[in-house]
């Protein structure tokens, strides 16, 4: 089924269209974009229980943006009527425009074309197998208890499981001046955390789950509670890491990690504008090994970073960020892909109607390859199988990698031995560790489960996975 | 908004309820190098209420929540609806019973505004041009800038006699430093100020030009082995966060924390400086509506207390605090001059430094660090550290030096011996 478009937006259009046009009258380009969205998080421990919505994603709210000819302004809002109008459009003239009247000495505005508003009109919704609201809270709970139950019942050394999931459901309307753009679109992702204790020392493992649609996601859950649970009982035997660049084998969600904190970050071109990423010099040459092939885009998976159109009205793309080891394109927001004289991507994402849409990335990917994962890890004289990918920070203008996993899984022999060693820190320099990719599986796997961040801010969802990798690695 | 909250609950019967009303603006300036790339201006009022559940299973009693977030938009059926469907759901929330929080009417706590009277615009406008003026070099500058000046005011109210509201203003951002003389590098820092602090900004400003033209000159990782490793700046609140988390209600009675009042909260072995913390407030209501004072959290390393809110006291029959959010650390005995002259590895740079009070392990990949070896100090960059706190706070030394950041007042740098770096 599709997600049905928002009541709230449908009654209250008429008026957006009269703000619309009231900021046309005295700008040469306005748009606006309307937010409808609902957002429950679920979770269930040994001592709590919770149901609350979400308090960044939940919200119906606005954003003008004017351009004056020169530079561009908004202005976040959440109350509209007929008789608001002419406070908003004198909030945006008589207190949003006259903010740049004092700058720094030394500091001018910026000088920006008009974006572009070739005509558009587009309705559409994502499908769902099962709508969370329709399934309803009670089920929802329900599920979630028998998961955590079973967690804590899988041995006497596990402290607690905490299972939980989230979903939202966001109607958007984009206006201007020749776009009329409406979408309605369904995400919920879930996960388990099963935490095992020996004395002062808790040792925890994760695993999330995601799927562009409905509470169809909790099916999924219910499948790894064993895995979880007795990779937290493997880690309580962890041993620190012996610093060291060793063979490796990345799982699905550290390879996603890989993708999405190393390399996707650094081609995000609103860091191309700043002079902040490395690879605005590295276009058109090889950053990677020819086995290698990544993907970013709304459009290129179905998954809980997929929409139709961004923030600013652009439709949705599949973008080839490398093709075959060679580094093809960058992902854009609409007024840097207008600095860079490119043509937008579709990556304008904003947190919420309160906050600047910036480059963000979306569903960010390696493609498969041909080998089996048996063969990568009987190729392996001395190395580790990493699991459990825990975060990662960007460092798009050294290309510096920090990831942090939970699991490395010892090989010798092209066997895995039982033995695990952990915590562990992935460092080293982005195109050394991925023209060192000698082997990708021919399987794949995409997650969503968490947020992404500019920096400290901005959390918007994102998806990205991918093979099993075989590539040399620095680990401490 | 209120006063519809109000009457829809009351239609509901809903008796046990929470509501925080939020109303706040913000100017907002983005810059990237010496242009003005984007302003921006937000007005919106949020209300978040929960909506309590009462009910009985056999011999056990339960109270559940759910909180929903209402729009003005909403027609009050559709509030009602809101509301009763939330109290449904609350239904299968089965958290052991707990009472609310009892308050009191206190109406308006109209503190002196920092920022004196001030517009919004005026405030961002000041940090903007205080920034702006510590960068007058060619080489090092800053390479973009995010300033965000905000007033909130927190209307909170219970169905239990809460009846509390609050101003608060606040300037706070990010700004990237970029020095492409050496290495092209750069340099991340944030801020956030409860007042016209023009100077504390500009310090700021001063440090990071001067850390990023370090990080240039820095070319090599440092050796894999153990080092006498020194934190500095943001990363002592990071460091220190375990010993507050671990010593939350929440954490001890879901057994995530064995801390109790009195235990020493580094361990027994403890061969040089002990903790003292303080919990504060910048606001003088939790999000409950309990009046928050500042308390002793730690004293010579020994527990004083457990914080956190209502419920999770009630379990452990404790006193509620309120949720914190700030600390101090105090101050160790000995000069950062003094804390340098042993070879050490300081680290004033992370790409993102974590500290995992479950596990208690803590790291990071070094962004730009001091080695001193005993004769010369060189800036490194490269390698990861990846230490452990249960051994760490067995040697923690505090400088006298103290800092100010957000939401955090503690020693300038803090060191520890023998932890581990994955270097070359």
């Amino acid at each position: 089924m599709k997600v049905k478009q928002s009541e709230y937006l449908k009654e209250i259009k008429p008026v957006l269209i009269r703000l619309r046009d009231r900021l046309l009258m005295e700008f040469p380009y306005a748009s606006l974009l309307a937010q409808d969205s609902t957002s429950k998080n679920y979770s269930v421990s040994k001592t709590n229980v919770g149901i609350q919505m979400d308090q960044t994603l939940t919200g119906r709210g606005f954003v003008a943006k004017v351009y004056d000819g020169k530079s561009y302004a908004e202005y976040s809002f959440n109350q509209i009527s007929e008789e608001l109008i002419d406070d908003i459009v004198s909030a945006v003239k008589e207190r949003l425009l006259p903010m740049s009247n004092q700058l720094p000495e030394g500091v001018k505005k910026s000088c920006y074309a008009m974006l572009a508003d070739e005509p558009m009109e587009f309705s559409d919704g994502t499908e769902y197998e099962l709508d969370p609201q329709e399934y309803g809270d009670e089920q929802i709970i329900a599920q979630l208890t028998k998961y955590s139950e079973a967690g804590r019942a899988y041995s006497d050394q596990v402290l607690d499981c905490r299972v939980f999931s989230s979903y939202q459901k966001c109607s958007k309307l984009f206006l201007s001046k020749n776009r009329d753009m409406e979408q309605n679109i369904l995400w919920t992702c879930g996960g388990l955390v099963v935490m095992a204790t020996r004395g002062e020392e808790i040792k925890d493992c994760y695993k999330g789950f995601s799927v562009l649609g409905g509470m169809e996601v909790l099916e999924k859950i219910g499948k790894h509670i064993g895995e979880v649970a007795q990779s937290a009982l493997d880690l309580l035997k962890s041993e620190p890491m012996i610093p060291g660049e060793y063979d490796c084998i990345c799982a699905p969600d550290v390879t996603g990690m890989i993708a999405h904190e190393a390399f996707g970050h650094g081609v995000e071109m609103d860091m191309f504008v700043k002079d902040r990423a490395l690879a605005r010099q590295y276009v058109g040459k090889q950053v990677a090994s020819e086995m290698v092939s990544m993907h970013d885009g709304a459009a290129a998976a179905s998954e809980v970073a997929s929409y139709f159109f961004d923030d600013e009205g652009v439709p949705a793309h599949d973008t080839l960020v490398i093709d075959h080891g060679i580094l093809k394109a960058g992902i854009s927001d609409a007024q840097s892909a207008m600095h860079l004289f490119a043509e937008p991507t579709g990556n304008g994402r904003r947190e919420n109607y309160q906050r600047k849409a910036y480059t963000r990335m979306t569903n960010t990917y390696f493609e498969a390859g041909n080998d089996r994962v048996e063969d990568m890890i009987a190729s392996i004289q001395y190395g580790f199988l990493l699991e459990n990918a825990s975060s990662g920070m960007e460092d798009p203008k050294n290309w510096g990698i920090q990831c942090m996993v939970s699991v490395a899984r010892e090989i010798r022999d092209g066997k895995l031995t039982g033995k695990v060693f952990s915590p562990i820190v992935l460092t080293g320099y982005v195109p050394d560790l991925l023209k060192s990719i000698s082997m990708v599986s021919d399987t794949s796997e995409l997650c969503g489960s968490g947020f992404c961040g500019k920096g400290y801010k901005e959390w918007v969802k994102v998806s990205d996975g991918g093979p099993y990798i075989k590539a040399k690695i620095r680990l401490g | 908004m209120l006063d519809r909250i109000l009457s829809a609950l009351g239609k509901c019967g809903i008796e046990d309820y929470h509501i925080v009303v939020k109303d706040e603006q913000s100017a907002e300036l983005f810059f990237i190098k010496k242009e003005l790339d984007m302003q921006r201006l937000k007005k919106v009022q949020t209300a978040d209420v929960s909506v309590y559940h009462v009910f009985e299973e056999g011999d056990n009693r339960f109270r559940g929540v759910a909180s929903v977030q209402v729009q003005d938009s909403l027609t009050q059926p559709e509030m009602e609806k809101l509301f009763a469907d939330a109290y449904y759901a609350a239904g299968f929330v089965k958290n052991k019973y707990y009472d609310l929080y009892e308050g009191t009417k206190v109406g308006m706590v109209q503190a002196k505004d920092p920022f004196g009277e001030k517009t919004l615009n005026e405030m961002v406008q000041g940090f903007a041009q205080a920034l702006f003026a510590e960068d007058v070099y060619k080489e090092v500058f800053i390479n973009s800038a995010e300033i965000f000046a905000s007033r909130l005011t927190v209307h909170i109210r219970n169905s239990r006699g809460v009846d509390v509201s609050y101003n608060r203003s606040r300037v706070q951002g990010e700004f990237v430093v970029q020095c492409t003389s050496g290495q092209d590098v750069e340099t991340y820092q944030d801020f956030s100020y409860n007042g016209w602090n023009l100077d504390a900004i500009r310090e700021k400003a001063r440090n990071t030009i001067e850390l990023t033209r370090a990080r240039a000159r820095a070319t090599t990782a440092p050796a894999a082995g153990e080092y006498r490793l020194i934190l500095s700046g943001g990363y002592v609140n990071e460091f220190m966060s375990y010993y507050v988390n671990r010593a939350s209600s929440f954490a001890i009675y879901q057994k995530y924390s064995t801390f109790s009042v009195g235990c020493d909260v580094q361990g027994g072995e403890v061969s040089k400086d002990r903790v003292n913390m303080t919990m504060k407030s910048n606001v003088p209501f939790s999000d409950e509506g309990i009046p928050m004072k500042n308390r002793e959290l730690v004293k010579d390393g020994k527990l004083m207390m457990i914080h956190g809110g209502n419920r999770f006291a009630q379990y452990l029959g404790i006193a509620p605090t309120g949720n914190f959010d700030g600390y101090k650390v105090e101050a160790g005995n000995v000069s950062i001059e003094q804390m340098k002259e042993q070879p050490y590895l300081e680290v004033v740079n992370f790409s993102d430094f974590q500290m995992d009070w479950f596990t208690g392990h803590f790291g990071g990949e070094i962004r730009l660090a001091f080695l001193y070896d005993g004769k010369t100090v060189t800036p490194v960059t490269g390698g990861s550290v990846n230490g452990n706190i249960f051994e760490a706070q067995k040697s923690l030394v505090f400088s006298k030096e103290m800092q100010v950041e957000k939401d955090f007042e503690g020693p300038k740098a803090v060191a520890m011996d023998g932890v581990s770096v994955a270097g070359i």
